[in-house]
């Protein structure tokens, strides 16, 4: 009961975010984004032909009219018809958003993973040798761009090797899934793995300085006993804070970039054609979609916070 | 009667400044010093790029395409025949206008919205900065980016713009936090009891505490900015004339392909040189500066 009140209260603080985020780039996709009109018209045509045409674009209606509609769409997820293409935006989100979430979700999750592998590594033997060779790696990884990093892969694997296509999505069944999917994954995985271990190191080293872990290690408890069970565990608000709040901006900007340049059909390179295109309908939905997601990751921080550390009352996660 | 009075005078050993012992935990750090001479060498051939000294040649067209390393062309030349050195080194200027102007614009507005924010904490100032914050946040950055560049377009600025609206969030937070902090301390109350206004109080006083976390931020900030320019070139969304590592890096992605490394080998090498010194460059920075550190040896 206390839970689903602060889910309401928290679905209601929401609101104003959704309404910037929905505002502002509405502002900038009907006040800078590409006028279509003309791409739409014959050569040579009408008067009536524009004003037709515009209507059908809802470029005659006053900004706020079609800011409310907009609203009203992202209330009844039907988002009309994409301009370019003319799918329906629900079912062009429906064919690109599982390919997205397909290619990403291997390499975010192997890249936490990982970064929480490493980190844990880190933290026990902090100082030595072992911690100098990781956080040099990570200082490394963190320097080398996403770009520098998808190019020399796709050029590594692709071309000097041939193990895996350079291009596309033919995905039909795990062995497809696999040669599709690995070198996207290997690349995500290199890019985020020095900054999550660096992420990851510092938190755990923070609760490994904690009186309550000195204690366990007086009472004999083992290396692997005291890391897993009162260093990670105690550790997981902010770990979990974080592992959340990057998956927004994974769906989108992560998938746009790899998308863009393996050439897969998911839903960054989908918005990125919406972006150059002016196809204000899918840019609608993704915008709108994702401050939803934004908001629905806040409620579930907070839920997961009382979850994972009881002291933690739903009356202070409300107050906070 | 004081009781240090009659102590030995020892002001030469214990009464650095807090800026000298920064500086001393920063020089002895050899990381750190190496990322900041990295960081001048890179600086110096930006400028020079910038004043006409060197790497003046990077847009002539030369008759040889894709010619490997010789005395004329140090890295070779590209598609067009251009000498790839010089577009790298040409790029370094780029790299550095792209990367001080954000990181300054972004800090400065970042101070200035986290300082109102804290100093107003509570009130509708913090609470419609903070709404914009968490908007601005809440929008993934490349489709942000992405949509300001391209309505921007032809505005050669675009870019600088889109980062500097979306990178001041983290350090207005971080701002925010630290006026929150410093606000309510003594030498703070002494300044409202002189009468001053809140703006005297606020940027004089302050907000020159805050300028170790503003330090620190900038040098991330920057390297955030070179890193984004890169994608954004690539993208066709940042530099639109002139030469950029990602221009390049775009160009080569092609050529990598059919088995031509020079040209991708050239511009990662740079980047990747510049970007890992301000990496260190920073740490360094934020361990010298971390007010924890006297307690944490």
């Amino acid at each position: 009961m206390n839970t689903l009140r602060l889910v309401l209260r928290k679905l209601a603080g929401g609101i104003p975010l959704v309404l910037g985020v929905t505002l502002i780039s509405f502002v900038l996709m009907v006040y800078y984004g590409p006028d279509l009109t003309y791409t739409l018209l014959s050569k040579n045509p009408t008067a009536e032909e524009i004003a037709s045409v515009r209507a059908q674009l809802g470029y005659d209606r006053p900004f706020w009219w079609r800011y409310i509609d907009y609203l009203r769409e992202l209330v009844t997820l039907d988002f009309g018809h994409s301009f370019s293409s003319g799918e329906r935006v629900t079912s062009l989100l429906a064919r690109t958003l599982p390919v997205s979430l397909a290619l990403l979700a291997p390499g975010f999750v192997l890249g936490n993973l990982l970064g929480i592998a490493f980190g844990l590594l880190a933290a026990w033997h902090r100082g030595g040798w072992i911690d100098k060779l990781i956080m040099g790696f990570s200082v490394v990884g963190m320097s080398i761009s996403f770009l520098v990093v998808i190019v020399a892969f796709q050029a590594l694997f692709g071309v000097v090797l041939g193990w895996f296509p350079v291009r596309g999505w033919n995905v039909h069944d795990l062995p497809s899934y696999l040669y599709y999917v690995t070198v996207p994954t290997l690349a995500s995985v290199f890019v985020a793995l020095g900054y999550n271990t660096r992420f990851f190191r510092a938190v755990l080293v923070e609760e490994l300085g904690r009186d309550h872990v000195r204690t366990a290690r007086a009472f004999g408890a083992g290396p692997l006993s005291v890391m897993m069970k009162n260093v990670l565990m105690n550790a997981m608000i902010p770990i979990v804070t974080r592992v959340l709040f990057s998956i927004p901006l994974v769906v989108v900007s992560g998938s746009l970039l790899i998308e863009s340049y393996f050439g897969i059909p998911g839903i960054g390179k989908a918005t990125f054609e919406a972006i150059t295109s002016g196809d204000q309908p899918v840019l609608k939905a993704v915008v709108g979609l994702t401050a939803l997601l934004f908001v629905v990751i806040l409620i579930a921080a907070d839920v997961l916070y009382t979850w994972l550390d009881p002291r933690v009352s739903l009356d202070r996660a409300e107050a906070a | 009667m004081n009781p240090g009075a009659d102590a030995p005078l020892t002001a030469d050993v214990d009464a650095r400044t807090p800026l000298q012992d920064a500086r001393a935990a920063f020089l002895a750090d050899r990381w750190a010093v190496t990322g900041l001479l990295t960081v001048l060498v890179c600086f110096i051939m930006a400028l020079g790029a910038w004043l006409g000294l060197w790497a003046t040649g990077w847009s002539e067209l030369g008759d040889q395409r894709w010619a490997g390393p010789s005395a004329d062309h140090w890295l070779g030349t590209n598609l067009l025949g251009q000498d790839i050195f010089q577009r790298a080194v040409a790029s370094t200027r780029t790299a550095f206008e792209v990367g001080v102007l954000v990181a300054v614009a972004s800090t400065v507005l970042g101070a200035v919205l986290g300082g109102l924010a804290g100093y107003s904490a509570g009130s509708w100032i913090d609470s419609i900065i903070l709404w914009l914050k968490g908007t601005l946040d809440a929008i993934p950055f490349y489709l942000f980016v992405a949509a300001v560049a391209f309505a921007l377009k032809g505005n050669p600025w675009a870019m600088h713009i889109a980062m500097t609206a979306t990178f001041w969030t983290t350090t207005g937070r971080l701002v925010r936090g630290e006026v929150l902090r410093l606000k309510n301390r003594e030498f703070v109350e002494a300044a409202r009891a002189l009468g001053l206004p809140h703006r005297i109080v606020l940027f004089r006083h302050i907000l020159p505490n805050t300028v170790p976390v503003l330090l620190v931020q900038a040098t991330i900030t920057f390297v955030a900015a070179i890193k984004s320019e890169v994608i954004l070139s690539f993208l066709g969304l940042g530099i639109q004339d002139g030469v950029s590592w990602g221009l390049m890096i775009a160009e080569s992605s092609q050529e990598v392909l059919a088995g031509h490394y020079m040209n991708f080998i050239a511009a990662s090498g740079f980047l990747f040189v510049l970007v890992m010194g301000f990496n260190l460059f920073a740490d360094g920075l934020q361990d010298a500066l971390d007010p924890k550190r006297a307690v944490k040896r």
